[in-house]
């Protein structure tokens, strides 16, 4: 009883301290909506393009390669203000259709499109898709230019002739489906990865941070004068360690509830979800408590915290997708409770998992932070009664 | 003049002593860009291979095509890796696991049907978590299939079926796409993070100076400094110097253990060193003025570090926030981390000095502007 005294006194503690308004609320939803803003639909590739004096043809195939939804035109006039933009990285891609595109095409001559990007994953993604676009384009203008040839009718008319056969000419389709047989969502809405990973980035950073709090409850001696009391040292440790787990839940709940009521974020089955959460508050409490007794000064703890707070959640897929993690570095990152809980929530969030699909997630979170409770209680046991 | 050295060099003896100023101005932001680097070199320079599998039920001459034709060259061109699977439960639960992006199946009869001018199905099993490599295998098969009806179509045009034409697809490309060689002035990750962990530390190093003023205030030692012949502007000038200097000496470091440890690329010697000594500037003018709204130093602290932050975000240290565009992207551009980077994006290609100084006067802008609000407000800080 006296333990959940000594819990509520920590949380309230921190709630009267007003700044921390702005680190446990405003700066995790100002994160989600730039990761949301710069990330958000990481399928979408910003590609740049200049028309010249394109004609109906041109004008077709970029209307086509829009319509793809991996993909998002903008128009440019300058070539090199185009590849600078490409250069710089605000451009995924560059495309320069030619001025004579389509005359060339019109005169039975293949068009060429030049295509530039930065060395990188994204530009295989959008080459492969522009040339999609450019294959299904070329399916009528080939057969014009054939028609056109054997016929001897003009390119207008045996372009209309084109048309008018591929409406009723049986064609090869591609079906794409998840491996189950069933439709391939593809993923989730712009705000879901950026706010399940910043949950446990700031789950774990703001723990982290409160080991301050617990180095000040020792320095001031309030620790000591608990002690003098008829409190038992076990009550103060437990008095402690659930003060770390209120503000880690009052943090995922403010998170939760803020990116569901702003930015409409789906965080999938409750239970599982909250399974997940409450295992890795459980972390983020046992790390606190083990800093806060190991560090005698809130100078010392706080870089550390920080330190600790970025660099793991950056290794355990909360800053970028573990899925673009080479195969030994997505292995490595599973010493981090971090990856686990990433590796859950993709469960729950884009496989529509429930409770009993996160449970290994869950069983080796609950083993984190078994592991790191035990070793903070012990340790600061010690320093409470050194 | 003497008086201001004393104070700064006092400060500086004192803050190098204690090992919390080393962990935050060098520590910690050359840790977190070296495991930054490291997990990210893959993601914005390295070439990403996809891992495909496929299910070849057809065993014919259309299934041939699609491995030769569309596999193939991407195969060699080490863009793709595809695994074939012994049967259609192989593929699925090869996607399923995770261990390829995507599945191909070529059903049975596919080959038959694209012969006599049927419709024909190829299917994509895509890995739910891997959207970026099934993207690519749809578009992938959607090449494929375009082609196989390109031919269809002009065959039915001319008024004549003809089958096994499937090998004759590849011939006919009106579109064609010329893969121009750009050269990339986004930085590297290396290079990218040091930069952007160096200055986004920076606001935290250099906001012990004029704060520290209200420490003194709380601890009695102002009180003592201002009865002594001190003139006000010296502490003050002192307390700045303070900051100035451990900006200066927390760049410096940074840049070169970076530069030799981390494998950065800063570029240009002296390019650099105009946009540090213009960063140093802009950080400590912006914490000075925030500091001057504060009464107590835990609230100057907690404040400082704010702004520090939200600079730090929207400013694109952490991740290039400039790629959202509109709103985001202009008020990105407000902040001097923004500008810092950019500088040393333009320095990075091997430019000289001469490209940092555009981005430098806009640091500096920011500098003035915030440092004359904070000259105006300073006085409040050493009243007696």
């Amino acid at each position: 009883m006296k333990a959940l005294t000594i819990a509520a006194n920590e949380l309230r503690r921190l709630l009267r301290w007003r700044a921390n308004i702005f680190f446990l609320f405003i700066l995790p939803m100002l994160i989600i909506l730039l990761l949301g803003a710069a990330f958000g639909g990481s399928g979408t590739a910003r590609v740049g393009v200049i028309e010249g004096r394109s004609g109906p043809l041109a004008r077709q195939f970029l209307a086509a390669l829009d319509a793809r939804p991996a993909i998002e035109l903008r128009r440019y006039s300058s070539a090199t203000g185009l590849q600078h933009a490409v250069a710089r990285g605000d451009l995924d891609a560059g495309l320069v259709l030619p001025a004579g595109f389509d005359s060339r095409l019109r005169g039975g001559n293949s068009a060429t499109i030049s295509y530039f990007a930065r060395p990188n994953s994204v530009a295989q993604q959008v080459r492969a898709t522009i040339q999609s676009v450019a294959a299904e384009q070329g399916r009528l203008l080939a057969a014009a230019q054939v028609l056109e040839r054997a016929r001897g009718t003009s390119f207008t008319q045996a372009l209309a002739r084109a048309r008018a056969v591929a409406v009723r000419t049986p064609r090869v389709q591609v079906r794409l489906t998840a491996p189950d047989g069933s439709n391939y969502i593809a993923t989730t809405g712009r705000f879901e990865s950026g706010a399940s990973t910043q949950l446990l980035l700031f789950i774990f950073l703001n723990s982290l941070n409160g080991a301050a709090w617990i180095i000040e409850t020792r320095r001031l001696g309030i620790a000591r004068r608990i002690l003098s009391t008829p409190t038992s040292l076990r009550t103060l440790v437990t008095g402690q360690l659930l003060g770390r787990l209120a503000v880690a839940l009052l943090q995922a709940l403010i998170i939760i509830l803020g990116s569901l009521l702003f930015f409409g974020v789906d965080w999938g089955n409750p239970l599982g979800t909250a399974a997940v959460v409450i295992a890795f508050c459980l972390v983020g409490t046992g790390a606190a408590v083990l800093l806060g007794s190991l560090f005698s000064n809130e100078q010392q703890a706080g870089p550390v915290a920080l330190l600790l707070g970025l660099g793991l959640a950056a290794l355990g897929g909360s800053m970028a997708p573990l899925e673009v993690f080479p195969k030994t570095a997505r292995t490595i990152a599973h010493v981090t409770p971090h990856a686990w809980a990433n590796d859950a929530f993709s469960k729950l969030l884009n496989h529509g998992g429930d409770l009993g699909s996160v449970l290994p997630q869950v069983g080796v979170l609950l083993a984190f932070a078994g592991v790191a409770i035990t070793f903070a209680t012990w340790r600061l046991r010690r320093v409470l009664t050194a | 003049m003497r008086a201001a050295l004393l104070i700064a060099g006092k400060d500086l003896r004192q803050r190098l002593r204690d090992r919390s100023a080393l962990l935050s101005a060098i520590v910690v932001p050359l840790a977190l860009a070296s495991i930054f680097g490291l997990i990210f070199h893959n993601v914005t320079g390295g070439h990403l291979t996809f891992t495909f599998g496929l299910v070849d039920q057809d065993h014919g001459q259309a299934a041939q095509a699609f491995e030769t034709q569309a596999l193939g060259p991407l195969e060699r061109g080490g863009l793709v890796v595809v695994r074939p699977e012994p049967s259609l439960a192989a593929g699925r639960s090869a996607a399923d696991r995770g261990k390829v992006a995507a599945t191909f199946v070529l059903p049975a009869g596919l080959s038959a049907a694209i012969g006599n001018g049927r419709t024909a199905e190829l299917r994509v099993l895509g890995d739910i978590d891997q959207s970026i490599g099934v993207q690519v295998a749809e578009a992938i098969a959607q090449s494929y299939a375009s082609r196989i009806d390109t031919v269809r179509l002009a065959g039915a045009a001319l008024g004549s079926t003809t089958p096994g034409s499937v090998r004759t697809a590849s011939a006919v490309d009106p579109i064609r796409i010329a893969d121009v060689s750009t050269t990339s002035r986004q930085l590297d990750a290396g290079t990218f993070y040091s930069a952007g962990m160096a200055v986004f530390f920076l606001f935290f190093t250099v906001q012990f100076g004029l704060s520290s003023i209200l420490e003194e205030r709380r601890d009695g030692t102002l009180a003592r400094m201002l009865v002594a012949p001190i003139a006000r502007s010296a502490v003050l000038a002192g307390k700045l110097l303070t900051s100035l200097a451990l900006g200066a000496i927390s760049m410096a470091v940074l840049a070169l253990a970076t530069h030799f440890l981390l494998n950065a690329h800063w570029g240009n010697p002296l390019g650099v060193a105009i946009l540090i000594g213009a960063g140093v500037l802009a950080a400590t003018a912006v914490m000075a003025l925030v500091a001057t709204f504060a009464r107590t130093p835990d609230q100057a602290s907690a404040w400082q570090a704010m702004v520090a932050l939200v600079l730090g975000m929207l400013g694109g240290t952490f991740f290039p926030v400039s790629q959202a565009g509109g709103l985001l992207a202009t008020l990105s551009l407000a902040t001097p981390q923004a500008w810092f980077l950019r500088g040393i994006e333009n320095l990075a290609g091997g430019a000289g000095a001469g490209a940092a100084l555009g981005p430098a006067a806009a640091i500096l802008a920011v500098a003035a502007v915030t440092g004359t609000l904070a000259f105006l407000r300073a006085g409040k800080l050493v009243a007696r």
